[in-house]
């Protein structure tokens, strides 16, 4: 086939105050091709492709598409020369219907003498719905109605109907079900097929080399080699985003060790209307209890329930020694630390510094007779921030600037600060890279030597294998099957259980 | 070699915009602001605003503003807002008035705890009706009043003489150095502060952090009603007798007291406690400075609000920008 460059990408830089995001970045995209573009939290592929597609401005170099040099201003701009993103986090706006969602911003065919003919817009999006596959999604519904998922699919429709010659897909697998991420891979085929190109972003990179044709590397924000996907290997790729080699200790390798019999965690009959019902089971001590299904089974609901978080809890949770854990300060209090998979909203808070967001769940502990003294305040959280390797200029900087990885290791490193005992840890790695993950695989096992109890909530299965001695699958809001850990149990055992 | 020299403006230039850009030049700005409308306004007025008795007169109108300050420092931490300050101050200097005939401290208590009930009020519909602080105290000032209007439509009312002849100095300086003391210790060295910004920074990763949201919320709107109860005691020491336009737009004052001082209208973690000092003597200073010009009361309200939108255009932190809780 004959492959002509569609982008070039030339020294291409960008500064955030003192961070260099993105150091001088050449590289040249065919038409035809799918490109993946990985690297670290942080290693500036975001940044990246947000300037090409006018979120961020470009800070240096520039951009040729087809032959001409972009000067792109907003996101606006970047769609009408043809270049479309669908972004990490939700990209869809609440409040207007699944039509406006989709033609926001391009609504001019739809007016007359500035009126806009609803009706029209309703079917011409409906339309497209239907073509993509998703005639369930109804155009005339507010966005609102549907959850992150479906509001995904609504994005991808609005990002790749007008037919872009470059659309970018950022880290969106993430937030999909398998069977989204199918619906994605399709739509991501069809744009090849057109001889136009892709650009897919993920930390997941098995998916990226069973879906990509070639594959760039950043790291620290600098360009460092592109691929063939089919020439690699996934441990290949890993070498080249962290730049040495990884251990093969990425998961636990021991089978066969025995749980404590010792309960110090009760479930009992626990629902919450429309999410779990009738949920029952017990935590051991020193155990890693996984939690796996289908992103709506509930069992992120059971996390929360746990911590004392649901709205309308019925039911029981109970520890040994008999205490009834009903809130959320009791919760802590009672050395249960909980992290949300909404990380930035229930986790952390964004608009703080690493050090408040750190102290906040020990200020009791940390406070004599009530009064606080700052400096030991401080000292606690620098000594937890630098334990769990916080990448930070010190820990007054906000959270809000961290990389995904590191507000996550600000997570842990206040319930590691707080010797939380029993830890509800939900989806510990979503959007985290390699290195990061190691780590937090690395702590868990540590945790569990230590005798402290993990309930381990996640979507991704190899890593309910690798990492649970006990592993629940749950489908629609109860528990549908229990396994132990054992080296021949497959991926294919739990799957059956979950749909 | 070359290369460097060729680097160094530009890395001075990067410098400069960092630290003009920074939170510690941000922290600053309000320091600035108060040094330059006090040399502003002394050139303007010929000198004239920083003599004694000037002093004196400016140092009178500062403490019940600041007083009230106080408290709407830590709704506004939270990220909410209080609109209720000039009519809680009316009601509850009216409750003042009329007990002071049997005793001070009676008085004082009444004035304390009509403030207490007004802030509960807000703070109930607040927390348990998941209603938004703009909205409720909205509905409360006008309620409010309306009462004040209602209890001051027949005359003004009166204090006692006994109330009168504490209008003193160091009585009142007392009080707000107490306010002041206090709600700093307590903002700065209990978990209350803490609490308290945590929720202004984001309320639901507060609750999952084990932060009694719910109650911090209801007890910050309490304690504002309060302390403006214990202000319009020092408010009646002064004036004697109570009119119905007691207290009139003090919401805005204080608004704007705050904003000047730097406090960053999204409250949360930027907040300084200094706001209030500094926020409420530059708002005396500019107010006196523009009656000693002699402008018109319109122009002052004009000159205000420029001064007033200028300050928040340029203090305002647009990265944790949202709607006011």
């Amino acid at each position: 086939m004959d492959k002509k460059p569609l982008l070039i990408a030339e020294h291409i830089d960008k500064r955030f105050g003192i961070t260099h995001a993105v150091n001088d970045v050449s590289l040249t995209i065919d038409a035809g091709e799918i490109r993946g573009l990985i690297g670290e939290n942080g290693s500036g592929k975001s940044t990246f492709s947000q300037m090409l597609c006018g979120i961020y401005t470009i800070g240096g170099g520039s951009f040729t598409l087809d032959g001409e040099k972009l000067h792109i201003r907003n996101q606006v701009e970047a769609n009408n020369v043809g270049i479309a993103i669908i972004v990490q986090e939700m990209g869809t706006l609440s409040g207007l219907t699944v039509a406006e969602n989709i033609f926001l911003g391009h609504e001019e065919p739809f007016m007359h003498f500035g009126i806009k003919d609803t009706g029209a817009m309703n079917r011409e999006a409906q339309r497209l719905l239907n073509e993509y596959g998703f005639g369930r999604i109804k155009a005339a519904d507010m966005i609102d109605h549907y959850n992150f998922e479906d509001r995904k699919l609504v994005e991808i429709v609005k990002a790749t109907y007008s037919k872009p010659k470059i659309l970018v897909v950022d880290e969106t697998t993430t937030a999909l079900s398998q069977n989204g991420r199918l619906e994605l891979y399709k739509i991501m085929d069809a744009v090849r097929a057109d001889n136009r190109t892709v650009i897919f972003i993920s930390h997941d990179l098995g998916e990226v080399l069973a879906h990509t044709d070639s594959v760039s590397v950043l790291r620290d924000g600098e360009y460092i080699d592109t691929v063939r996907s089919s020439d690699v290997t996934e441990d290949d790729l890993k070498r080249l985003m962290v730049g040495r080699e990884i251990g093969s200790a990425y998961y636990r390798t021991d089978y066969g060790q025995k749980i404590s019999e010792e309960v110090v965690l009760k479930v009992e009959n626990v629902s919450v209307p429309k999410e779990i019902r009738n949920i029952s089971f017990s935590l051991h001590k020193g155990e890693i209890l996984g939690f796996g299904g289908l992103s709506e089974c509930g069992m992120h609901e059971v996390g929360k329930a746990i911590f004392g978080a649901s709205w309308d809890r019925s039911g029981s949770v109970t520890l040994a020694d008999g205490t009834v854990i009903s809130n959320i300060p009791t919760a802590i209090r009672h050395s249960i630390a909980y992290a949300s998979k909404d990380r930035d909203n229930e986790s952390i808070i964004l608009n703080e510094s690493i050090r408040n967001n750190v102290v906040l769940p020990s200020i009791d502990d940390l406070a004599n007779r009530g009064l606080l003294n700052q400096r030991k305040l401080t000292q606690f959280a620098e000594k937890h921030a630098a334990d769990m390797q916080t990448k930070m200029q010190n820990v007054n900087q906000f959270v809000s600037d961290l990389s995904g990885g590191n507000k996550q290791k600000v997570v842990l490193a206040r319930w590691i600060g707080k010797g939380s005992d029993i830890l509800v840890l939900d989806s510990p790695t979503r959007g985290i890279d390699v290195k990061v993950k190691q780590a937090i695989y690395a702590l868990m096992s540590e945790l569990k030597e230590q005798g402290k109890s993990i309930i381990m909530i996640s979507e991704e299965i190899p890593e309910l294998l690798g990492m649970a001695d006990r592993i629940l699958i749950m489908k629609d809001g109860v528990i549908n099957g229990e396994f132990l850990r054992h080296p021949e149990l497959s991926e294919e055992d739990l799957i059956e259980k979950m749909v | 070699m070359n290369n460097e020299t060729i680097r160094e403006p530009s890395r001075f230039r990067d410098k400069l915009r960092a630290f003009f850009g920074s939170d510690s030049f941000k922290g600053l700005l309000p320091f600035i602001g108060l040094v330059v409308i006090i040399i502003v306004m002394n050139i303007l007025t010929q000198g004239k605003i920083l003599t004694a008795k000037r002093l004196r007169l400016l140092l009178s109108q500062v403490y019940y503003p600041m007083i009230v300050a106080t408290g709407v420092f830590f709704v506004m931490t939270l990220g909410s807002i209080d609109f209720t300050e000039g009519s809680t101050l009316g009601l509850a200097s009216i409750v003042i008035s009329k007990l002071s005939f049997y005793s001070i401290p009676l008085a004082i208590l009444g004035g304390i705890l009509t403030g207490a009930a007004i802030g509960a009020i807000n703070g109930f519909f607040h927390v348990k009706f998941k209603l938004q602080s703009f909205i409720i105290t909205i509905c409360t000032m006008y309620l409010f009043r309306g009462v004040c209007a209602y209890m001051t439509t027949e005359t003004a009312v009166p204090a006692s003489a006994a109330i009168k002849a504490l209008d003193q100095n160091w009585l009142k300086i007392t009080i707000t150095v107490a306010v002041l003391v206090i709600a700093w210790f307590l903002f700065r060295f209990t978990r209350i502060g803490n609490d308290v910004k945590a929720v202004g920074s984001g309320e639901t990763a507060a609750r999952f952090s084990g932060v009694h949201t719910d109650r911090v919320k209801f007890l910050v709107f309490v304690a504002a009603g309060a302390l403006t109860g214990l202000a319009a005691f020092v408010n009646v020491i002064k004036v004697g007798s109570i009119t119905s336009t007691a207290g009139n737009q003090l919401e805005t004052q204080i608004l704007i007291s705050l904003v000047l001082g730097g406090l960053p209208i999204t409250g949360g973690a930027k907040v300084r406690f200094s706001n209030i000092v500094v926020g409420t003597l530059m708002y005396t200073i500019l107010n006196n400075g523009l009656v000693m010009m002699g402008f018109e009361s319109q122009t002052q309200q004009l000159i205000k609000g420029i001064i007033f939108l200028l300050f928040v255009a340029l203090t305002i932190d647009r990265k944790a920008l949202k709607v006011i809780k």
